[in-house]
């Protein structure tokens, strides 16, 4: 209860401070924060994961959490130490300048895949239906969808970006295995490389009404010498929808920069 | 006159402490995030788009000679969030820009503080 009351008085201050922080010709924007009202209304069903959701970086994750899952680079194979090195990251420890990187992202506008998608810096809406539950993600408007009606994966999968997801209950944590990938993306924005055999299994639960968490296992025995855990957090923004965010925006960006 | 004059000085800033995020496009190569300087001046342009907004100005340095800036910030849709919209700087403004210079020297800045000619602070995070 005082945590509610404190979330509600926290949400309205920082709006005050906001609002007084800006020159008197701006006016309110279409997924600008709200305060009370809508935190107040906010879903507390823990099998319910509809809204839109922001990333939330820990204090511990803030420094690499923009480009990479832990502070510590994943244990690689030969293989994947190769790729890993044949690759030109725009972030990360191998920097390269956006004319010189080959970021399949930066450069083709290709979907990021999964689980990169999370790292770009956006919110994502959660959609749930009998059928599936669906994240519409703010970056280039990707879509993922994953399967709650108890299909299992194709036999004879067309490798795609983001992969085929289906998601089932264990008590009030919802697991999706997620496979079928091609071999276009990344793991991560520092280049770190995954093969066919790919593997995301995300645990995700709601810590309250406005907290989920996602328990992520990468798995890829090509690549990988063993799974790469991560947890990543998430706010629910009652406030919030979901804006345009096109890639294909981005190719005249290089004009920009010297 | 005197608000379109430039200042430029080189601060060193506890840079530990305020270890740059990852830009939402693109890494950080082209700038020196090891300081920040500061450059005053006059908008002459401001370009609400993706993958960054941009910011243009016109400076003088101390001998009175003419300078065009540039700088970006995040996106449109995180600056959106913290209360930006497409209007919210114009032409002629008087504005003070804080940030990272890049390393081959060009007047281009990673901009980390915006401060408009009535002397507030615009937030330039925004989402996480």
């Amino acid at each position: 209860m005082w945590n509610r009351i404190g979330t509600i008085v926290l949400a309205g201050a920082a709006s005050i401070a906001i609002a007084s922080a800006l020159p008197a010709q701006t006016g309110p924007q279409s997924g600008m924060a709200k305060s009370a009202p809508a935190a107040a209304s906010a879903p507390t069903s823990p099998h319910d994961f509809s809204g839109v959701w922001n990333m939330h970086a820990l204090p511990a994750q803030r420094k690499f959490l923009g480009s990479i899952y832990t502070a510590e680079p994943p244990e690689m194979t030969p293989l994947g130490t190769e790729k890993y090195m044949a690759y030109k990251p725009s972030n990360g420890p191998r920097t390269h300048s956006l004319k010189e990187t080959d970021d399949p992202v930066l450069k083709l506008c290709l979907p990021p895949g999964t689980p990169r998608i999370y790292l770009q810096p956006f919110p994502f809406q959660i959609v749930m239906t009998p059928k599936e539950m669906i994240m519409i993600f703010e970056y280039d408007h990707t879509v993922r969808q994953i399967f709650m009606d108890g299909r299992p994966h194709p036999e004879d999968l067309t490798p795609t970006y983001m992969g085929h997801s289906i998601g089932k209950w264990d008590g009030d944590t919802l697991v999706v295995d997620t496979v079928g990938f091609n071999e276009r993306t990344w793991l991560d924005r520092d280049g770190h490389p995954h093969s066919d055999q790919l593997h995301v299994v995300e645990r995700f639960h709601k810590v309250d009404g406005e907290n989920m968490v996602d328990d992520i296992s990468i798995e890829d025995p090509k690549v990988l010498v063993k799974p790469w855990k991560t947890q990543l957090n998430f706010q629910l923004k009652p406030g919030w929808d979901i804006m345009e965010l096109a890639c294909t925006d981005n190719a005249a960006f290089e004009d920009f920069e010297k | 006159m005197r608000n379109t004059r430039v200042s430029i000085f080189a601060m060193c800033v506890g840079l530990l402490a305020l270890a740059p995020l990852a830009f939402a496009h693109h890494g950080t190569a082209n700038y020196d995030t090891g300081k920040q300087i500061t450059v005053k001046g006059t908008v002459t342009g401001f370009e609400f788009v993706n993958p960054h907004v941009q910011i243009f100005w016109d400076a003088k340095d101390d001998a009175g000679a003419a300078q065009k800036w540039q700088g970006e910030l995040t996106s449109p849709n995180r600056l959106s969030r913290v209360g930006w919209s497409k209007s919210t700087l114009k032409a002629g403004d008087s504005i003070t820009i804080t940030g990272y210079p890049t390393k081959s020297g060009s007047h281009e800045i990673w901009i980390q503080k915006v401060m408009t000619g009535d002397g507030q602070e615009l937030q330039t995070g925004g989402g996480n």
